[in-house]
Protein backbone atom coordinates (compact mmCIF):
# COMPACT_ATOMS: atom_id res chain seq x y z
CA UNK A 1 0.00 0.00 0.00
CA UNK A 2 1.05 2.88 -0.56
CA UNK A 3 1.14 6.27 1.33
CA UNK A 4 -0.87 7.90 -0.93
CA UNK A 5 -3.56 4.92 -0.56
CA UNK A 6 -2.66 4.96 3.51
CA UNK A 7 -3.19 8.49 3.50
CA UNK A 8 -6.71 8.22 1.94
CA UNK A 9 -7.49 5.45 3.85
CA UNK A 10 -6.92 7.36 6.99
CA UNK A 11 -8.91 10.31 5.37
CA UNK A 12 -11.75 8.02 5.03
CA UNK A 13 -11.38 6.58 8.38
CA UNK A 14 -11.89 9.96 9.92
CA UNK A 15 -14.95 11.29 8.11
CA UNK A 16 -16.50 7.97 8.79
CA UNK A 17 -15.53 6.45 12.16
CA UNK A 18 -17.06 9.48 14.95
CA UNK A 19 -14.62 10.84 17.61
CA UNK A 20 -15.24 9.11 20.58
CA UNK A 21 -16.09 11.60 23.12
CA UNK A 22 -16.56 11.38 26.77
CA UNK A 23 -14.77 8.70 27.38
CA UNK A 24 -14.81 9.33 31.20
CA UNK A 25 -16.53 6.69 33.42
CA UNK A 26 -20.13 8.33 34.85
CA UNK A 27 -19.58 7.45 38.49
CA UNK A 28 -16.40 6.09 39.96
CA UNK A 29 -16.79 1.78 40.67
CA UNK A 30 -14.14 1.76 42.99
CA UNK A 31 -16.39 2.35 46.22
CA UNK A 32 -19.29 -0.54 44.81
CA UNK A 33 -16.12 -2.18 44.53
CA UNK A 34 -15.20 -1.94 48.19
CA UNK A 35 -18.58 -2.85 48.98
CA UNK A 36 -18.70 -5.84 47.52
CA UNK A 37 -15.26 -7.21 48.75
CA UNK A 38 -16.58 -5.95 52.66
CA UNK A 39 -19.64 -8.23 51.91
CA UNK A 40 -19.84 -11.61 54.30
CA UNK A 41 -20.01 -14.71 52.87
CA UNK A 42 -23.65 -16.02 52.41
CA UNK A 43 -24.51 -17.48 55.87
CA UNK A 44 -27.08 -20.52 55.60
CA UNK A 45 -29.01 -20.91 59.08
CA UNK A 46 -29.33 -24.22 60.58
CA UNK A 47 -33.31 -24.45 59.70
CA UNK A 48 -32.64 -24.29 56.28
CA UNK A 49 -29.94 -27.37 56.38
CA UNK A 50 -32.86 -29.05 58.39
CA UNK A 51 -35.29 -28.82 55.69
CA UNK A 52 -32.93 -29.71 53.48
CA UNK A 53 -32.14 -32.91 54.79
CA UNK A 54 -35.22 -33.60 55.76
CA UNK A 55 -35.94 -33.16 52.22
CA UNK A 56 -33.21 -35.82 51.26
CA UNK A 57 -34.24 -38.10 53.86
CA UNK A 58 -38.24 -38.33 52.42
CA UNK A 59 -36.39 -38.68 48.40
CA UNK A 60 -34.50 -41.79 50.47
CA UNK A 61 -37.47 -43.26 51.83
CA UNK A 62 -40.14 -41.78 48.78
CA UNK A 63 -38.03 -42.23 45.53
CA UNK A 64 -41.12 -42.34 43.22
CA UNK A 65 -41.60 -38.71 44.04
CA UNK A 66 -38.35 -37.75 42.26
CA UNK A 67 -39.97 -37.76 38.56
CA UNK A 68 -42.57 -35.76 39.64
CA UNK A 69 -40.46 -32.63 41.20
CA UNK A 70 -38.30 -32.85 37.59
CA UNK A 71 -41.70 -32.25 35.97
CA UNK A 72 -42.57 -29.75 37.68
CA UNK A 73 -39.49 -28.28 38.28
CA UNK B 1 -28.79 -0.02 36.49
CA UNK B 2 -32.24 1.61 36.84
CA UNK B 3 -33.24 0.66 33.52
CA UNK B 4 -35.91 -2.23 32.80
CA UNK B 5 -36.65 -3.74 36.34
CA UNK B 6 -38.86 -6.17 35.19
CA UNK B 7 -36.98 -7.43 32.39
CA UNK B 8 -34.18 -8.01 34.61
CA UNK B 9 -36.38 -9.49 37.31
CA UNK B 10 -37.59 -12.16 34.43
CA UNK B 11 -34.65 -12.58 33.39
CA UNK B 12 -33.36 -13.58 36.50
CA UNK B 13 -36.05 -15.90 37.12
CA UNK B 14 -36.28 -18.06 34.17
CA UNK B 15 -32.25 -18.41 34.45
CA UNK B 16 -32.67 -21.53 37.24
CA UNK B 17 -35.34 -23.68 35.99
CA UNK B 18 -33.63 -23.29 32.38
CA UNK B 19 -30.36 -24.15 33.36
CA UNK B 20 -32.03 -27.37 35.52
CA UNK B 21 -33.80 -28.37 32.60
CA UNK B 22 -30.55 -29.37 30.38
CA UNK B 23 -29.77 -31.24 33.62
CA UNK B 24 -33.18 -33.11 33.24
CA UNK B 25 -33.85 -33.10 29.35
CA UNK B 26 -30.12 -35.07 29.33
CA UNK B 27 -31.26 -37.29 31.68
CA UNK B 28 -34.53 -38.00 30.36
CA UNK B 29 -33.28 -38.28 26.78
CA UNK B 30 -31.11 -41.50 28.10
CA UNK B 31 -33.76 -43.06 30.33
CA UNK B 32 -35.97 -42.61 27.62
CA UNK B 33 -33.72 -43.31 24.47
CA UNK B 34 -31.09 -45.37 25.69
CA UNK B 35 -32.56 -47.68 28.50
CA UNK B 36 -35.77 -47.84 26.23
CA UNK B 37 -38.04 -46.81 29.22
CA UNK B 38 -41.95 -46.84 27.94
CA UNK B 39 -42.81 -43.62 29.51
CA UNK B 40 -43.84 -41.29 26.75
CA UNK B 41 -43.43 -37.86 28.41
CA UNK B 42 -42.86 -36.22 25.35
CA UNK B 43 -46.46 -35.73 25.52
CA UNK B 44 -46.38 -33.32 28.04
CA UNK B 45 -43.00 -31.98 28.20
CA UNK B 46 -43.88 -28.21 26.88
CA UNK B 47 -45.18 -27.88 30.47
CA UNK B 48 -41.64 -28.51 31.66
CA UNK B 49 -40.21 -26.83 28.82
CA UNK B 50 -41.84 -23.76 28.52
CA UNK B 51 -44.12 -23.38 31.23
CA UNK B 52 -42.30 -23.60 34.32
CA UNK B 53 -39.40 -21.25 33.13
CA UNK B 54 -42.12 -18.99 32.15
CA UNK B 55 -43.77 -18.87 35.37
CA UNK B 56 -41.18 -18.46 37.22
CA UNK B 57 -40.15 -15.46 35.11
CA UNK B 58 -43.41 -13.99 35.93
CA UNK B 59 -43.51 -14.76 39.11
CA UNK B 60 -39.83 -12.99 39.65
CA UNK B 61 -41.94 -10.16 38.13
CA UNK B 62 -44.31 -10.15 40.56
CA UNK B 63 -42.05 -9.96 43.44
CA UNK B 64 -40.40 -7.09 42.01
CA UNK B 65 -43.45 -5.24 41.25
CA UNK B 66 -45.24 -6.05 44.53
CA UNK B 67 -43.85 -8.23 46.67
CA UNK B 68 -40.45 -7.51 47.86
CA UNK B 69 -41.63 -4.99 50.29
CA UNK B 70 -43.90 -7.51 52.11
CA UNK B 71 -42.50 -11.01 51.97
CA UNK B 72 -39.30 -12.52 51.75
CA UNK B 73 -38.07 -13.97 48.24
CA UNK B 74 -37.92 -17.65 50.14
CA UNK B 75 -41.64 -17.46 50.87
CA UNK B 76 -43.23 -16.12 47.89
CA UNK B 77 -41.20 -18.26 45.29
CA UNK B 78 -42.12 -21.21 47.67
CA UNK B 79 -45.54 -20.65 47.15
CA UNK B 80 -45.17 -21.13 43.20
CA UNK B 81 -46.00 -24.62 43.83
CA UNK B 82 -49.35 -24.25 45.10
CA UNK B 83 -49.67 -23.45 41.01
CA UNK B 84 -47.81 -25.46 39.61
CA UNK B 85 -48.46 -28.86 41.08
CA UNK B 86 -52.54 -28.59 39.58
CA UNK B 87 -51.44 -26.48 36.66
CA UNK B 88 -48.96 -29.74 35.79
CA UNK B 89 -51.61 -31.90 36.62
CA UNK B 90 -54.40 -30.48 34.30
CA UNK B 91 -51.60 -30.52 31.61
CA UNK B 92 -51.16 -34.07 32.01
CA UNK B 93 -55.30 -34.90 31.90
CA UNK B 94 -55.87 -32.43 28.88
CA UNK B 95 -52.97 -34.16 26.77
CA UNK B 96 -54.23 -37.72 27.79
CA UNK B 97 -50.87 -38.35 29.60
CA UNK B 98 -51.58 -41.71 32.36
CA UNK B 99 -49.52 -40.78 35.47
CA UNK B 100 -47.49 -43.99 36.71
CA UNK B 101 -49.40 -45.47 39.47
CA UNK B 102 -46.24 -45.17 42.57
CA UNK B 103 -46.11 -41.84 41.29
CA UNK B 104 -49.34 -40.56 42.08
CA UNK B 105 -49.04 -42.34 45.24
CA UNK B 106 -46.05 -40.56 46.79
CA UNK B 107 -48.14 -37.45 45.84
CA UNK B 108 -49.21 -36.16 49.12
CA UNK B 109 -45.42 -35.99 50.19
CA UNK B 110 -44.49 -34.75 46.79
CA UNK B 111 -46.17 -31.44 47.41
CA UNK B 112 -44.45 -30.20 51.03
CA UNK B 113 -41.16 -31.48 49.06
CA UNK B 114 -41.95 -29.37 46.52
CA UNK B 115 -42.53 -26.02 48.45
CA UNK B 116 -39.42 -26.78 50.49
CA UNK B 117 -37.31 -27.17 47.34
CA UNK B 118 -38.30 -23.79 45.99
CA UNK B 119 -38.43 -22.35 49.22
CA UNK B 120 -34.53 -22.99 48.54
CA UNK B 121 -33.98 -22.24 45.46
CA UNK B 122 -35.82 -19.12 45.48
CA UNK B 123 -34.07 -17.77 48.63
CA UNK B 124 -30.64 -18.29 47.47
CA UNK B 125 -30.37 -18.82 43.36
CA UNK B 126 -32.78 -16.50 42.70
CA UNK B 127 -31.88 -14.57 45.59
CA UNK B 128 -28.36 -14.27 44.17
CA UNK B 129 -29.07 -13.48 41.01
CA UNK B 130 -32.03 -11.08 42.17
CA UNK B 131 -28.82 -9.02 44.08
CA UNK B 132 -26.72 -9.39 40.75
CA UNK B 133 -29.16 -7.84 38.25
CA UNK B 134 -29.65 -4.93 41.24
CA UNK B 135 -33.21 -5.85 41.88
CA UNK B 136 -33.53 -7.44 45.45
Amino acid sequence: MSEREVDEVRKLLKKFVPTVRDTELRRDLWPAMLKRMEQPPVHVPWWDWALLAGVALLFCLFPGMIPALLYHL
Amino acid sequence: MNRHPYLRAYLAGIAVPTVFLLIVMSAYTVIRYVYAVPLAIEKVIVFPMAGVPNAWGLWNVLYAAFGRRHISLGLFGGALPLLLAPGGYVVTRLLGFSVPEHVLSVAPFALPVGLILYYLVWKYFVGFLNAELGIA
